[in-house]
């Protein structure tokens, strides 16, 4: 009996507090759990080993985004490079919310993409040097949003290190202001967003969230370098030269400026792919490596265009633009850029500053040289006269000016170049910016505001020297879409990268890139062949193994290879794995390798072998995809990833001893699978939901949130609380729904037996 | 007038009376004995485990936790004991023609000397032999469990614990035995128990 009312306060104590099902709910909560993200918000020191000390080289903010240890922060301050020269890297965890951050850990880069400026690291070991058994980690994690749903003037939260070593994690509130897009964001969304938030940029690196508590981007600004090496926004905090004296002569740790670009999740997810699996792609024949220019960075030929086409390509250049445009992008070439590179971007309206449409310093992303753009969307343009200037590393490069708000044009316009091969009916064929090697390349553009009698003039380019010039006078009427002008030699067109400069009365009128590759099939190049899979012992065997694409369980190595035609060094071409449709490799480099051969070989590997999944290898030129395989290993699916979710509400509380009231140390807390009740229960690990042990004060927290329950979709746990020496606790139909308190903590009194 | 005295003797019992007693003391030790026998139940029951692709079979305590998904055939705690949770976990390694036992206890030693704080090997006689007759070696050493949630507060525990390695066809099976060094000798008793039914 008196067991039994034992239960029934334990039952009152759940259901009151849990339950709370009297309305249906809805399936997402839409509430910041500002709790677990302050507690997945860890603050990273990257050091140097200075005799027996540790000297901080940079810092940086952080956020968890797997339970076993994953950190997504930006690459910069953590990456050895010229501003951030440490080899260790120290993660500090706030246990106590309020309170500076503790080093905990110690953790080793699994991937980076240091011109993204993203890495994720891999806790590795206590900060004592013991290696941590990453399965045994349960640290509060966030999951990554899709970023490309992001709505202008939605509420976002930016939680990360506001200082240098002691402050706590700071929140900032604001609003998303804005979409930068460049080049390198083709297809997935913007490049960066805008926020409103007021941001150190110690937070570098840290987390934006929306307000289902998702990360959404990474506020990202990188240190300006100078030439010597040394950060211009930085902070001396440790007495290096050991003269007693903290001062302007000790070592300067980076600090960044005020940050107003976040670098979308969406760009991080092939990196958590590759990291969460354990994936290691080598490239045998050639190793990719970034570029490293040693020339001074140099931006040049800046020009507006108001839109892109599918290619990155402006449509036309502009001088002005109507009064409540919404898009705008700033077109430039440049020159000996490295991953390295700081670029930043400075708008002034009527010679006023305008952070609204500015960029912060942030890393280069877009290889050594071409062509590039800025591109601003989602808000409108004030009309005013607007100053855009470019920095590379801190030096200013010729500006560009350009007036919004001015009285539609009535100049003749040349736009929307695509290039092709002409067919027997005299129409191009292709796909419009990658052309076959042959003897003649056409472009065709449309044309308006035209007089018969005008004279225009037409330049190619080929690796940025002229090939030729042809000026014509204008025959074909006003306005129409069918005017051809073509490049023809003799001898062939050399593989490489060309452009085309259309001009009316010595202005810049209309401009695009194309490259010439491969061979000739039809009117599409055949530049990539024989794309196929295999398996190997060695490298050498992988040559000549027969190809296959369906492979056994536990494989070591998946090996690709591929034979290539006439591709000029130098010419930019895009790499990407995927796995599961899931990117987890995505590279744009110049192709480095001879003009055609054969057998390009790649090794992927794993470190606990490769996990069953459906692989495939996509090949890119210009954006055009140009070659595609696929493979299977094992089931050719992703095993089920059971602790991927990071929504729902998290458990903790105290158990304490009924007749003493003191925190029973120890206990361990056991919530069973929502399939299970406490009567088909077998003590068996694989039922567990989650379990937890309470510390010294009888504190416990339940590290996996429980899954909100629905009308349509109900999700009842239940739990088991047991200790020797006190009477047992059980519980079946745990249910948490939108409206239960996050977290959610219970106090839980256990009696003697 | 003649007076006669009926006298009863008290402390003599009727045969009912006496039959009552022995039936009070044997009901009374039939209890014991069913409370003893309960209790012997609700300690030493037992829950079996069988793996035949491993070859391993083994009986260990009722309600301790068994886990089968780590880098080992098996693991059970008890989940509990307060404190540390004591722990009886058995793996198999692969090992070559040339490998010996020793070679074995150093990987171990290695291995947990860079996982566990404080780790610290015991002098003990390495000789072992297992119920079945088998000769074995076995490790005694101690270190100091941190619970791994950095958002805690705990005290370590001082854990003691015993590796019990033996080659059997082509395979190293590692039995490992970890408690809290306050319950070790009253939890090794569990832990001979389970040796006893360990068949591999």
């Amino acid at each position: 009996m008196k067991i039994h009312t034992r239960h029934l306060i334990f039952y009152s104590i759940l259901l009151l507090t849990i339950l709370v099902n009297s309305a249906p709910v809805a399936a997402q909560a839409t509430f910041i759990d500002l709790d677990r993200l302050e507690r997945a918000t860890v603050y990273i020191m990257q050091t140097d080993n200075v005799g027996t000390d540790l000297l901080v080289t940079c810092v940086s903010s952080g956020t968890i985004v797997s339970r076993d240890g994953l950190i997504l922060t930006n690459a910069h301050s953590i990456v050895p490079g010229k501003t951030c020269k440490g080899q260790t890297l120290i993660i500090a965890m706030t246990s106590q919310v309020g309170e500076a951050p503790v080093p905990q850990y110690r953790a080793e880069i699994a991937q980076s993409d240091i011109g993204i400026d993203l890495a994720l690291l891999r806790i590795t070991r206590e900060l004592d040097g013991r290696l941590v058994d990453t399965q045994s980690l349960r640290l509060p994690f966030v999951e990554l949003a899709d970023s490309s749903t992001a709505k202008l003037d939605e509420t976002v939260t930016v939680v990360g290190y506001p200082g240098i070593g002691n402050d706590p994690v700071t929140s900032v509130r604001g609003t998303i202001t804005g979409f930068v897009f460049e080049p390198s964001s083709i297809g997935s969304g913007s490049a960066w967003l805008k926020s409103s938030a007021l941001i150190p940029g110690t937070m570098s690196g840290g987390g934006v969230y929306n307000q289902q508590s998702q990360l959404v981007a990474i506020p990202t600004t990188a240190p300006v370098t100078s030439s010597n090496g040394v950060s211009t926004n930085c902070l001396a905090i440790q007495d290096t030269n050991r003269d007693k004296v903290v001062n302007e002569n000790d070592y300067c740790v980076p600090t960044g400026v005020f940050i107003n670009a976040m670098r979308p999740s969406n760009f991080a997810r092939p990196l958590l792919r590759g990291a969460s699996l354990g994936l290691s792609l080598a490239t045998i024949s050639t190793p990719i490596t970034a570029s490293q220019a040693s020339g001074v960075p140099t931006f040049k030929r800046l020009f507006f265009a108001g839109s892109v086409n599918p290619a990155g390509m402006p449509s036309s250049v502009i001088s002005s633009l109507p009064a409540g445009s919404n898009n705008l992008y700033l077109f430039f070439d440049y020159e000996n850029m490295t991953p390295e590179t700081v670029y930043e971007l400075r708008v002034t309206t009527d010679n006023v500053p305008n952070a609204t449409f500015s960029l912060s310093p942030v890393r280069w992303s877009g290889g050594e040289r071409g062509m590039w753009y800025i591109g601003s969307g989602g808000q409108p343009w004030p009309n005013g006269v607007y100053e855009f200037t470019l920095f590379a590393n801190g030096v200013a490069a010729p500006s560009q000016k350009l007036t919004i708000g001015a009285a539609p044009s009535t100049d003749p316009v040349f736009s929307d170049i695509t290039f092709g091969l002409l067919d027997s009916r005299g129409q191009p064929q292709g796909n419009g910016f990658v052309l076959p090697a042959g003897n003649i390349a056409t472009a065709r553009f449309i044309y308006r505001n035209l007089e018969d009698g005008l004279n225009w003039i037409a330049i190619w380019y080929l690796n940025g020297r002229e090939v030729k010039r042809v000026e014509n006078t204008w025959n074909a009427g006003a306005s129409g879409a069918s005017v051809n002008t073509s490049i023809e030699v003799a001898e062939g067109l050399l593989p490489g990268s060309y452009r085309l400069e259309l001009y009316i009365k010595d202005r810049l009128q209309a401009t695009s890139d194309f490259i010439i590759a491969g061979s000739q099939q039809g009117a599409l190049p055949q530049i990539f062949t024989k794309l196929r899979f295999t398996a190997a012992n060695s490298d050498a065997d992988a040559i000549t193994n027969t190809s296959i694409s369906n492979f056994p369980q536990n494989l070591n190595a998946l090996y690709a290879l591929f034979n290539w035609e006439q591709i000029a060094p130098g010419t930019l071409w895009t790499l990407r794995w995927l796995v599961d449709g899931v990117s987890f490799y995505d590279q744009t480099l110049p192709w480095n390798n001879a003009q055609s051969g054969e057998n390009f070989l790649m090794r992927l590997t794993a470190s606990a072998g490769l996990p069953d999944g459906t692989y495939s290898v996509e090949l890119r030129v210009n954006n055009v995809l140009l070659q595609k395989a696929q493979a299977q290993v094992g089931i050719g699916q992703l095993p089920i990833d059971r602790f991927a979710r990071a929504s729902g509400v998290q458990l903790r509380g105290h158990i304490l001893n009924a007749d003493t009231r003191q925190g029973i140390s120890g206990v361990t807390v056991i919530i069973i699978s929502e399939q299970f009740s406490v009567a088909d229960f077998t003590w068996n690990q694989d039922q567990i939901f989650d379990l937890a042990v309470t510390d010294s004060d009888g504190t416990f927290e339940i590290s996996r949130p429980l899954e909100y329950s629905t009308t349509d979709k109900p999700v009842e746990y239940s739990a088991i609380i047991s200790a020797n020496g006190f009477l047992p606790l059980t519980a079946d139909g745990v249910e948490v729904n939108i409206n239960t308190p996050n977290p959610l903590e219970l106090t839980i009194y256990l009696n003697k037996d | 007038m003649a007076v006669s005295v009926i006298d009863t003797n008290s402390n003599q019992l009727t045969f009912r009376q006496r039959w009552n007693h022995y039936l009070v003391i044997i009901t009374a030790l039939l209890g014991l004995f069913a409370a003893a026998n309960l209790r012997d139940n609700a300690l030493y029951a037992v829950t079996p485990y069988i793996n035949t692709t491993a070859g391993i079979s083994a009986l260990y305590p009722r309600n301790w936790l068994i886990d089968t998904t780590g880098d080992y055939i098996f693991r059970v705690q008890n989940a509990s004991r307060v404190g540390f949770k004591t722990t009886i976990q058995v793996a198999v390694q692969a090992i070559s023609s040339n490998t010996t036992t020793r070679n074995l206890v150093d990987a171990l030693t290695l291995n947990r000397s860079q996982l566990l704080a404080a780790y610290r090997p015991l002098p003990a006689d390495n000789a072992f032999t297992l119920p079945d007759g088998t000769q074995a070696t076995s490790v005694n050493y101690t270190y100091a469990a941190i619970n791994a949630d950095p958002f805690l507060d705990t005290t370590p525990i001082v854990v003691r614990g015993v590796d019990i390695l033996s080659i059997k066809r082509g395979q190293a099976v590692i039995i490992t035995f970890l408690a809290d060094s306050n319950s070790y000798e009253e939890d090794y008793r569990i832990f001979e128990r389970f040796l006893n039914t360990l068949e591999f």
